[in-house]
């Protein structure tokens, strides 16, 4: 499972060049789409999130784990089914 | 020099691809004569004289072979044309018929031939796709009421009632399906296509084959915006590797030549077929915009020389439409009507 090649700008423009789909996204889901431009796994992700944000694990969690399940409707997590 | 004759040279909101065309040549060719072929006096690329130098009307395609080629050789002898890039569907048989006349009088053309014109008919689209390996969505052919009914019950609704040649409209009923066949077989004739919707991302390809089963480039296009006819207002480049594959396959396939445009719906990611159309779209301009000029490379490719086959475009590039006015003197409107030519 990993995300799509996407073009992400700073400001939070994501471009997928495959599907010409555009969408924006606020600053903690360009937080974390960064990160995962990199390469982290979702556990880093994760500890990256609870060490910028005053937020406690279980919220983050389940933040993070939704915020994937979006990219996955929106076809930039890629299943590896295709 | 080279004097290219282009047709659909109506730029209105339901626009032919002659303006994107002309713009293409000209942006490559110094040395050029761009001669409009029209249908209507009214269609607006004949007053844009910056664009097109000379302008003549032709006569409609259905009054048949002769007079429409003795309109063509009078035009060469006028203004020495030496190539023509048709931009419509209704004339094309007709240069597909005429392609070794003109030939021989000096007037090259880089058009499909008559069987791949046939081949990617909407009748027959169906079978085209089978042989490409693309699925296409349900789709029934009906020619009476009771064979509109019986299509209705297998595909349901929405549904798409498409005219043969042109216009596809969508019913959300069988009263409203049935109202569209009765529309569309008056104005088209039969059958009448009953078409499965299938939801998705409208793409588009636009590419010139070079009759060997290669091409001279792709570009493909996602629809951000449309008219209300359908036409796209706003696009966006993309670059989608199933989508290559599939237009290389039917190109390959089918050893296409010339311009064309290949239409799929994408639901996630599976591709439809919805509709290969044997001539550049209205939108091709993106392509030069993006450094993929078509319309250079089937002139050359008629004209016997070597294009380019560099296709190595971003994708990301935005397409806008939009529309322009301008004033010019009525002698322009008056000398077309009266002479047939400007």
């Amino acid at each position: 499972m990993k995300l799509k090649k996407i073009a992400v700008s700073e400001e939070g423009f994501i471009f997928d060049p495959e599907t010409g789909n555009s969408f924006t996204v606020s600053s903690t889901g360009l937080f974390i789409l960064e990160r995962l431009k990199k390469g982290m796994s979702l556990d880093e992700i994760l500890r990256a999130l609870l060490d910028e944000f005053e937020v406690d694990e279980k919220t983050a969690r389940k933040d993070l784990a939704d915020f994937v399940q979006q990219l996955r409707l929106l076809g930039l997590w890629e299943d590896g089914k295709r | 020099m080279l004097k290219a004759g282009i047709t659909g040279i109506n730029a209105v909101d339901n626009p032919a691809p002659g303006i994107g065309v002309v713009k293409g040549l000209r942006t490559a060719f110094s040395d050029l004569q761009v001669v409009g072929l029209s249908y209507d006096v009214t269609e607006p690329g004949i007053f844009l004289a910056s664009l097109i130098d000379r302008v003549f009307i032709l006569p409609y395609p259905s009054r048949g072979k002769e007079p429409f080629f003795e309109r063509l050789m009078y035009v060469r002898e006028k203004t020495g044309l030496n190539l023509v890039i048709p931009n419509l569907d209704s004339e094309l048989p007709l240069f597909i018929s005429l392609e070794d006349e003109l030939r021989d009088e000096g007037v090259s053309l880089f058009i499909p031939t008559k069987a791949q014109f046939e081949l990617r008919a909407k009748d027959r689209l169906i079978r085209l796709a089978k042989r490409i390996g693309i699925s296409v969505p349900e789709t029934k052919m009906v020619s009476t009421e009771a064979e509109l009914t019986k299509a209705l019950d297998d595909v349901g609704f929405p549904v798409m009632v498409k005219g043969v040649f042109y216009e596809a409209k969508i019913a959300a009923s069988y009263v409203e399906a049935l109202k569209f066949f009765r529309e569309i077989s008056s104005r088209w004739g039969f059958p009448v296509i009953v078409q499965e919707v299938v939801e998705g991302d409208e793409l588009n390809v636009v590419g010139v084959g070079d009759g060997e089963g290669g091409h001279f480039g792709l570009v493909a296009m996602k629809k951000l915006t449309t008219t209300s006819l359908g036409k796209v207002w706003m696009g966006v480049t993309i670059r989608n590797e199933a989508l290559f594959e599939s237009v290389e396959h039917f190109v390959s396939e089918t050893k296409w030549r010339g311009a064309f445009e290949y239409e799929v719906k994408a639901a996630g990611s599976k591709l439809y077929l919805i509709e290969i159309n044997p001539r550049f779209p209205a939108w091709l301009y993106l392509a030069v915009g993006v450094g993929v000029n078509l319309p250079e490379r089937v002139a050359k490719a008629a004209l016997g020389e070597v294009p380019s086959r560099d296709w190595n475009y971003e994708a990301g590039k935005l397409y806008v439409r939009y529309t322009e006015d301008f004033v010019t003197d009525m002698e322009v409107f008056k000398r077309i009507i009266t002479r047939g030519e400007r």
